[in-house]
Parts: C-alpha cells; structure tokens; sequence
C-alpha cells in the first residue's frame, strides 16, 4: 500500500549545512570571507588581481580559485604573491561548499584575515549554492547588457554588493550606466554599488576601502565576543 | 547545467526516507520563479538520474510557486507567473518580492513495491 511522507525541506539542505560549517569555521578563526560572481569576461579576475595589491598591504589575503579548467587564474594570483589554492571542477558550473571545505584543507586560516573565492564565471549556476561566505560581490560590466540584473535575478538577489567594471569603455559604447544600476536596484534595492575600472584604476580604492573596513568590523565582533 | 547536481541533492535526500524494499512512487518539489532552476532541465536530469534506485519508476511533480508581489506605490499585491518590474495594479516600477526563492522538497509518495501497474 501507498503512504505519503510529507518531508518540506530544502533540497539543497546538503550544501546549506556545510556552508554553515564552512562559515562557523571561518568565525571562529576570525577571517571574512568574500565571493565573486559574474559571467566570463567582466574582469572578475583582473578586480581580484587590484584589490588584492592593495589590500595585502594591511591584511593578510588568500584566494580558493574555483574553474572548469586549468590553474591559470591560479598563476595569476601567485604572481601577486598571494596564497592561493584552486579549485578545478572538470565540468561541474559551479563551486558547492564541500569543494570549498575540500580546499580549506590546504590552508591555515589563522593566518588569514580575508579570503576570496573566486566562482566559476556563470550568473546562473552559483545563484542556488551558499559557500559559507559573509559577503557575495557580483560583478557586471559595460561590455554587457544593461538588462543582466533582470535576466539573471536570482543571482542579483543573492548578492549584496554590485560591482559595474570597465567603465573607462563608456565612451566608446552606447551603455547607459543609470538605467543598468536602476535594473540591479529594481532586482536587489539593497545592493550596494561601486564603479572601477582596472585599467585606469578608478574606483579601485573606494571599493578596497569599503572592504577593509567592512572586513575589520566583522572581525572585530568577533574578537570582542570571545572576551 | 546545474540541475543535475540539484537532482543528485534530491534524489540523495528523498532515498533517505525509503525503507529496504520500497519504492517511490511520486515526489512532489516547490520551484520558484527567482531559484534560477529550470524545471524543464530538471525533469530531464531525474529521468536519467532515477534510473537504478528505488526512485527508477517515480513521477516527478514540479510546481512552481507564483511570485507574490507587494507595490509600494499603490500596497497592491499580486501573484504573478513570472518576474515582473511593474505593478500590474497601477503600473509603477516599485514591486517588493515576497517569495521566489524556493527550491524544496514537498513531499513523496512510496509503497512496498507490491502491486503496482507498470
């Protein structure tokens, strides 16, 4: 005989418990922990690359790398003398938590106060799949439509910070830079927003900026309440 | 296509529920217009996923959850297909989303395999 079994549950409840560990893990170390979001080609890696120059000079930076293939974006981190371990996936479009756990096997994270990891270049896939991290960027550039935020909301809605790069192209494309922050503000109202470019470098030390002293305070809080 | 890992997460969970001999008969998922999840590419990858389990012969029911809208302009609220900017009360860009984000197991339906017509 049949029998319903009435179960309401997430089913991604797998990943969402390892994210917890993941972000329980970084809590209890003390470091603030920020992931990146885009599709290829925004300058994902190119923003991680000045930000981290910058940063590293007060804190102490790593980055997991997630891709499909190859270590490349690896390379490019080390190169800035930054600890960095990556992640390759062999096909799946995605970084989950266990992969992240799986990564963290090969760092010390007392001696970090600011992690990076760098998805794999997708609006769509990583929407579904927390990480364990404090703080989820976005990044979209002028080179795409204005529309991506209404196209892609999931991924919009779980982000808190928009970064709008490459805008040193602005006057060689018909982009309009107000209508593409109103379509983010419409998906997410509470998405903050920065403009850079890494060419130029503008915007570059507002965003690290806002970083540093966002990381500090949540590092703070944790200081303060083991004491 | 991220669907087969979700499947695989669902697949995972529902086989916990099974006792030895069952057989699942139907699930039934909560889909929402802002999850990012195709339910289309989502029944594709349970037909192959389910194949060998106990799930091997049950019909999958996706439904996806309108999206509740509120206006902040007019306090209108409305249930809408899909992903909408404007009120379709009064028209204006100002609709706060009250849901969308579902992605959930509702329930499952097994028996002991006993007795079943296909």
């Amino acid at each position: 005989m049949g029998s319903v079994i009435t179960i309401e549950q997430k089913i991604l409840k797998k990943n969402n418990e390892l994210a917890e560990e993941n972000r329980q893990r970084f809590d209890s170390h003390g470091v603030f922990v920020i992931s990146l979001v885009s599709s290829p080609g925004s300058g994902k890696t190119s923003l991680l690359e000045q930000s981290l120059t910058i940063l590293k000079k007060n804190l102490r930076v790593a980055v997991i790398e997630g891709d499909v293939q190859t270590d490349r974006d690896a390379q490019r981190i080390a190169a800035a003398d930054v600890p960095v371990v990556q992640i390759v996936t062999n096909g799946t479009c995605h970084l989950e938590a266990r992969m992240v756990q799986d990564a963290l096997r090969e760092m010390d994270l007392d001696e970090i106060d600011l992690l990076f990891i760098e998805n794999i270049g997708n609006l769509i896939c990583p929407a579904s799949y927390e990480l364990g991290e404090h703080l989820r960027v976005v990044i979209m550039s002028t080179t795409e439509g204005e529309d991506k935020p209404l196209k892609y909301p999931a991924m919009f809605r779980r982000s808190q910070v928009l970064v709008l790069n490459k805008v040193d192209l602005l006057p060689f494309l018909s982009y309009n830079l107000e209508e593409a922050k109103d379509f983010a503000l419409r998906v997410n109202p509470a998405l903050k927003i920065f403009e850079t470019s890494c060419t130029t470098g503008h915007g570059i030390r507002e965003w690290t900026e806002w970083l540093r002293s966002t990381a500090r305070g949540r590092t703070w809080n944790v200081v303060s309440s083991l004491q | 296509m991220h669907e087969s890992s979700i499947v695989d997460s669902l697949l995972s969970s529902v086989l916990e529920y099974v006792k030895p001999g069952e057989r699942v008969r139907r699930i039934d998922v909560r889909v929402g217009v802002l999850s990012g999840v195709s339910p289309g590419a989502m029944q594709f990858c349970f037909e192959i996923l389910r194949e060998g389990t106990a799930a091997a012969e049950a019909e999958l029911h996706i439904s996806m959850e309108p999206l509740h809208v509120r206006c902040e302009t007019c306090g209108g609220t409305s249930d809408l297909p899909e992903i909408e900017l404007e009120c379709p009360v009064c028209g204006k860009p100002s609709l706060e989303y009250m849901n969308g984000d579902e992605l959930e197991i509702v329930s499952l339906e097994v028996d002991d395999g006993i007795g079943h017509h296909h």
